[in-house]
């Protein structure tokens, strides 16, 4: 029943606004991956919905030429918000293969699945048994190429069901250690020359550092495996969290 | 060389990287868990492998144990080998029959992989902690809506009869009196019925027939009436909540409940997100819990850490005098943590704890008998509005001090509420952190009670309090809700007793706003 009520409203807003897509490359090659739409007369990042009509954080759905495209919120979003800010390396391509730590209730994942679509895979770790719930219900029942593993990042030798290195590894935990622990992971799942995302939210690694010490620390624990490639600073959607893409050498 | 390989779906031999058999799982998450919890028998593979008489290489821990019990000759393989398994194993499992093509393989591992995450969250959700947590919150979500609804019933019901509401300190008796209808039908036999003493019923006879209250329409009585029904329905399930903590706590937390009672063992259990989490904490983290705010602050600007935050709750903690209550706090967490962890693994009631607690607060009671000089300094005014910590802080600028009082009132309110969702992720809590900020102040458990009056009304001592559970005026005596606390254990009720009187004294010192 929700569901046809939300189709209506696309159906709505699509006749009430111009809706321009264009597409965004990503830096590897050809493959499409996230779009620009203008909605309310502003340009706002989107992907291509895998799951028609199914929303998962109520983010805008909007139909254009046959296509159902999802908002994507940099509010929410911190992937988003790395867009926003000047992102200049976007590995998550049709057919890659993501291991996402800290899934949550999957807002960022569900985006990154629509991204790689039915030949790619989002391994998407979680171990917070409250949230998973909601992951589960929301995102990972309904997307094909989603791998729900609800266990702890801490021991990536016992995840069920992750085969093969992956493309990306992308780090959202918001753990004191997290970068060992992401390190751990990349040592175990990540491809030579594979891509590293890592979200570093500095309060929860120390609060009575000032941020900007606490992401250079950071980067420094990476640089012996690692080619640090782009810093962004995700202010202003969200405070005092950075994002560090890196490149695995090891 | 053999080697016998567990995967997801099923556990195939392999000789020389050839197929040798495959043991296909028939449920495999059911089978699966089986193997990793070393639960399983495996007849059929264990049969096999000895037949075969081999040394076998076991890509898997607690398959290699199974196989192990069965006196089968096996060693774990190598760092190399298991590697390869992890990258070739979707082929490996379209090898072994488990499915038909890579592209099933993947279907196939995702549907256990769903089904795996499934089961544990269905798991989570059956343990009894959570029960509890989500009781005691709902408990503190009652206190808050019926307080509010009794005020509200006395100010409609007093319309009709001011007088009523200056005499009954019992909400409960008093939502009985307004249950029996309009002032001129409210005959001595209501009033005994209600359970008050016969000084009382003679007081409210006398008045009722001199009332300067106003007639009230029969509609207007109904829908007060059904209010009052409804704070008699809320305090019986008040009744039956607090029950049911008590006795879950005793059952699953026997030893946190003698250390920190069973209501403030299970708001702190609410806290931590569960017994498991609240074991795992530091004791210096069980000590503050709740007091998160000025904790944040402390750790910015380095001002003084608080002292406690639900443990101010706990009655050895706010019966001792102030320039012990950080002492006793610490001495509390720390055993409170151990006990804990003595519940997780469920080696029932340990008496000891709880004796080395009260020798050593008895310690701490007679060495730090006598305030120090530092002690006697009166706390800064801020502090009597906020209250929590003994000592004056830095850095809290006389603005802020004024607005804090209100700012905090609501923050506390607002902590309740955000309570659930704080707890469904880790994340959102600490996301939290720049809401938390407007929010206010939160650490100091009277805080949020403030409004409170859900609970009998310690310092009035009309005979209805008896009956327990709601506390009388709501109005009248903001203050100290926390008193009327849960009546876990009547040995900490002197305790609570003493707190009485001396947070009274406080009250009346400070004012009421
Ligand atoms: C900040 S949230 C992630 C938000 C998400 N990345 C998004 O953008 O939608 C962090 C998540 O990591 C999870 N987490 C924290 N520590 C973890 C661990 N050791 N293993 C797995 N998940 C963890 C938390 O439960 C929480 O849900």
């Amino acid at each position: 029943m929700a569901l046809e009520i939300i189709q209506e409203e696309i159906v709505e807003g699509m006749m009430k606004e111009q809706i321009q897509i264009k597409r965004e490359k990503s830096l590897e090659d050809d493959n499409q991956s996230f779009f620009w739409i203008k909605s309310e007369g502003q340009k706002k990042l989107a992907t291509e919905n895998m799951v028609p009509g199914n929303q998962v954080y109520k983010e805008k759905l909007i139909i254009k030429k046959n296509i159902e495209y999802r908002l994507w919120d940099p509010f929410r979003s911190k992937l988003a918000a790395a867009i926003m800010n000047d992102l200049e390396y976007f590995p998550f391509e049709n057919k890659s293969t993501v291991l996402y730590l800290g899934a949550s209730t999957g807002t960022t994942v569900s985006h990154i699945s629509d991204i790689v679509g039915s030949n790619g895979i989002v391994f998407a770790v979680e171990h917070a048994s409250r949230v998973a719930r909601d992951f589960l219900d929301r995102v990972a029942t309904f997307r094909k190429n989603i791998v729900a593993i609800l266990q702890d990042a801490r021991k990536p030798k016992e995840y069920f069901s992750v085969f093969g290195k992956v493309d990306v590894v992308y780090v959202d935990i918001a753990q004191p250690d997290q970068t060992q622990i992401a390190m751990d992971n990349c040592e175990m799942y990540l491809k030579k020359g594979g891509y590293f995302f890592l979200v570093i939210k500095t309060r929860s690694i120390d609060v009575t550092k000032a941020p900007k010490r606490i992401v250079e620390e950071e980067i420094e624990r990476l640089k012996p495996r690692f080619e640090v490639l782009q810093t962004i600073d995700l202010h202003p959607y969200d405070k005092d969290h950075a994002m560090v893409i890196a490149k695995f050498n090891h | 060389m053999y080697s016998v390989v567990l995967t997801e779906l099923g556990i195939s031999v392999f000789n020389d990287g050839k197929l040798d058999k495959a043991f296909s799982f028939s449920n495999p998450v059911k089978e699966y868990l089986l193997v990793k919890n070393k639960e399983s028998k495996l007849n059929e593979l264990v049969n096999y492998l000895a037949s075969t008489q081999r040394g076998f290489s076991v890509s898997d821990e607690s398959l290699l144990a199974i196989l192990k019990k069965y006196s089968i000759d096996c060693h774990l393989m190598e760092e190399s080998e298991l590697d390869e398994i992890q990258t070739n194993k979707p082929q490996i499992i379209v090898d072994s029959g488990f499915a038909s093509n890579l592209q099933d393989t993947l279907g196939k591992l995702r549907e256990f992989a769903l089904g795996l995450s499934s089961s544990k969250v269905t798991e989570v959700s059956e343990s009894p902690d959570l029960h509890i947590i989500q009781a005691i919150n709902s408990l503190d979500e009652i206190d808050k809506i019926a307080n509010g609804l009794s005020s509200r019933l006395r100010e409609w019901y007093g319309l009709h009869f001011p007088e009523l509401d200056n005499i009954i300190d019992s909400i409960n008796g008093y939502a009985q009196i307004v249950l029996a209808g309009k002032r001129e039908s409210l005959t001595k036999q209501i009033f005994e019925e209600a359970g008050f003493p016969e000084s009382k019923v003679e007081m409210l006879s006398l008045i009722s027939s001199k009332s300067r209250g106003g007639d009230i329409s029969d509609i207007n009585l109904s829908i007060v009436q059904s209010i009052a029904k409804q704070v008699l329905d809320f305090h019986e399930l008040r009744k039956k909540l607090e029950e049911h903590v008590e006795a879950e706590m005793q059952e699953i937390a026997p030893n946190t409940s003698a250390i920190l009672g069973t209501a403030v063992g299970a708001r702190i259990l609410g806290r931590a997100g569960s017994l498991k989490k609240m074991a795992s904490l530091p004791a210096s983290t069980i000590q503050v819990l709740g007091a998160e705010k000025a904790l944040f602050r402390s750790l910015k600007t380095g001002s003084q850490p608080p002292k406690h935050g639900l443990l101010f709750q706990h009655a050895m903690v706010h019966a001792a005098p102030r320039w012990q209550r950080g002492k006793i706090a610490r001495a509390v967490a720390a055993k409170a943590v151990i006990a804990a962890r003595v519940d997780v693994y469920g080696e029932g009631l340990n008496q000891t704890l709880l004796e080395k607690l009260n020798i050593r607060v008895d310690e701490i009671g007679k060495k730090y008998e006598n305030p120090t000089e530092k002690d006697m300094r009166p706390p800064p005014s801020f502090r009597r509005e906020g209250g929590f910590g003994d000592k004056p802080r830095r850095r809290e600028g006389g603005d802020r001090r004024r607005e804090g009082g209100d700012r905090r009132r609501e923050g506390g309110d607002r902590r309740r509420e955000g309570g659930d969702r704080r707890r469904e992720g880790g994340d959102r809590r600490r996301e939290g952190g720049d809401r938390r900020r407007e929010g206010g102040f939160r650490d100091n458990p009277r805080r949020d009670r403030r409004e409170g009056g859900f609970r009998d009304n310690p310092r009035r001592d009309s005979g209805d309090r008896r009956e327990g559970g709601f506390r009388d005026n709501p109005r009248r005596d903001s203050g100290d809700r926390r008193e009327g606390g849960f009546r876990d254990n009547p040995r900490r009720d002197s305790g609570r007793n003493d707190e009485r009187t001396d947070s009274n004294k406080k009250r009346k010192k400070f004012g009421r706003r």
